[in-house]
């Protein structure tokens, strides 16, 4: 019978490529996970009110959650990545879905604030970090080469994710109340999560598989046993004495900081100036339609040609694009900065995998991913803050704005000081002696010489 | 007794030849002390100026504006750490 990935493959007239790959099994699990996961952080928006209404607690006070949750995401993203690397991306996931699914229940269950911030800010948060770190180096495992388009197809779901979810849950709050919609978010989400980790492999040769892009004079990648651990230990130490190392946790911070400010404030800015809530909303759902574009583009281009200059370009355009802003006064404008900003913002932290593979080759990035996600979530943190910081005591957008503006063209001076791409920073991670033939599996996907056994 | 794997990338170790970096990453220490410390100064900054609005406008509210109001723990924190509040 013909596998239906090489009809499409044919279909499509595939000729560097192939669909027949477990690497996009692996893919879409990692882009289910990243959905689910994004849950937590998205369903906060709409549960502030319902809380208050059940409560009458503050929207302050329950603001403290989310902003306790950002933190400990951030805080545990580094030990994430760590155990990622040591024990595997599926375990440590698997832990990462317990502790969502106590988190839910225990949030479904919530009648004290302090429960709140453990259940929703602590155990959330660990959740959080224990499902969407590892995960991204694991993809990155299962690509020896074409890792630019594995990112980029896996990054769309970061905005397709949130704007399903948020649907979902609104639906669920309207029909069933608040705590019931978490209890039924919270097993649905287990069973997916579950579901799909059954069939999650943390590296191709842990299926007796090749990585996708393998050439028939590659050899595999050491993955296991004692000199893995060892030289991993070792490449780390390299790793840590890079500039790049520090300098990437502290661009991911500066750009964070860059877009949490209009991702938060760019309703009450729009609002503030007259434009209606419903036209408003608009202007964010339109941000996230259009960055899917560039999220996706942004990774193939750093691939292709330098990620450096493609992350300079995002990271400029993200800090030149909220200009616009200062003179945005109608819902036309806004609109206008919406398409505008979102293509370079979609850009902003979608080749740091990418990256990460130009400087530091095929050494397991888990925990070098981690320190930046860490980065990244204390730039979200910081970023959130400041509009509504700003506003209270200035009376204006302005200073939020122009706040934006330098922390992201910041970050752009950060990108220009990098290394260049070129050249790795570490030694080339130890092969096996070994051919790839002798796994069982031969898949030169270059010139088109595809087995029927080829990984599928 | 070692097991296949071991055995198998006994002839995987890295060959470094003697790679090492010897200069400390100061341009990437120094680049991350600077958003840190723009940052912090920044929270500073723009929180003693909330905390002396809010203790402001708590002496306007209760009509003794003449008299210096006490702040909380954290707004008295904010404008002792802020020299320019």
């Amino acid at each position: 019978m013909t596998n239906p990935a090489y009809w499409l493959d044919r279909k499509f007239g595939l000729r560097n490529h192939t669909i027949a790959h477990y690497a996009w099994v692996i893919v879409a699990i990692a882009g289910v996970v990243q959905m689910v996961g994004a849950a937590i952080r998205m369903a906060f928006g709409v549960l502030v009110d319902p809380l208050v209404e059940t409560f009458g607690w503050t929207p302050g006070s329950i603001g403290i959650a989310y902003a306790l949750m950002s933190i400990v995401t951030a805080l545990a993203s580094p030990i994430a990545g760590y155990l990622g690397n040591r024990f595997g991306a599926r375990k440590t996931m698997a832990v990462g879905t317990a502790l969502f699914f106590i988190g839910m229940m225990w949030t479904s269950q919530t009648s004290a604030i302090w429960e709140l911030y453990v259940a929703y800010g602590t155990v959330f948060g660990i959740a959080q970090a224990l499902l969407l770190v590892p995960v991204v180096p694991a993809v990155a495992a299962w690509f020896r080469r074409h890792l630019g388009l594995g990112t980029g197809i896996m990054m769309v779901s970061w905005s397709l994710g949130p704007a399903l979810v948020v649907q979902v849950l609104a639906v669920l709050f309207e029909t069933v109340g608040w705590s019931s919609a978490f209890v039924i978010v919270g097993v649905v989400g287990t069973g997916i999560l579950a579901f799909v980790l059954i069939y999650f492999r943390n590296t191709p040769e842990d299926a007796s598989r090749i990585a996708y892009g393998t050439l028939p004079n590659d050899k595999p990648l050491v993955t296991e046993g004692n000199v893995f651990v060892s030289t991993q230990k070792e490449f780390q130490r390299f790793v840590y004495k890079t500039n790049a190392f520090w300098n990437l946790i502290n661009i991911h911070f500066l750009g964070c900081v860059g877009h949490a400010v209009i991702l938060v404030g760019i309703i009450p800015m729009a609002i503030n100036k007259g434009v209606g809530p419903l036209t408003a909303a608009g202007v964010l759902t339109t941000i996230s339609v259009i960055s899917v574009s560039t999220r996706f583009i942004t990774p193939i281009l750093s691939d292709k040609f330098s990620a450096k200059t493609v992350m300079f370009l995002s990271f400029f355009g993200q800090g030149v694009g909220v200009f616009l802003l200062f003179t945005a006064d109608s819902a036309l404008d806004f609109y206008v900065f919406a398409i505008l900003w979102s293509i370079p913002y979609g850009g902003e932290g979608t080749a740091f995998p990418v990256v990460n593979r130009q400087y530091y080759g095929h050494f397991p990035i888990g925990t070098t991913y981690g320190w930046q996600l860490l980065g990244a979530g204390l730039g979200m943190a910081l970023g959130g803050a400041i509009p509504g910081l700003v506003f209270d005591i200035t009376g204006t957008y302005a200073w939020a704005v122009g706040l934006s503006a330098s922390f992201s063209l910041a970050g752009a001076v950060g990108i220009a000081l990098l290394e260049p791409t070129r050249h790795q920073l570490i030694p080339a991670w130890p092969e096996l002696e070994q051919d790839p033939g002798s796994l069982g599996v031969v898949e030169p996907v270059e010139g088109r010489k595809l087995s029927p056994e080829a990984g599928d | 007794m070692a097991s296949a794997t071991d055995q198998k990338q006994k002839s995987a170790v890295p060959e470094l030849e003697g790679f090492a970096i010897s200069r400390p990453p100061l341009l990437g220490y120094g680049l991350i002390a600077s958003s840190v410390i723009v940052s912090v100064a920044l929270l500073i900054y723009f929180g003693a100026w909330a905390a002396t609005d809010r203790i402001e406008n708590r002496a306007l509210a209760s009509g003794n504006v003449s008299e210096l109001q006490d702040g909380e723990w954290w707004e008295d924190g904010l404008i002792f750490a802020c020299p320019l509040h």
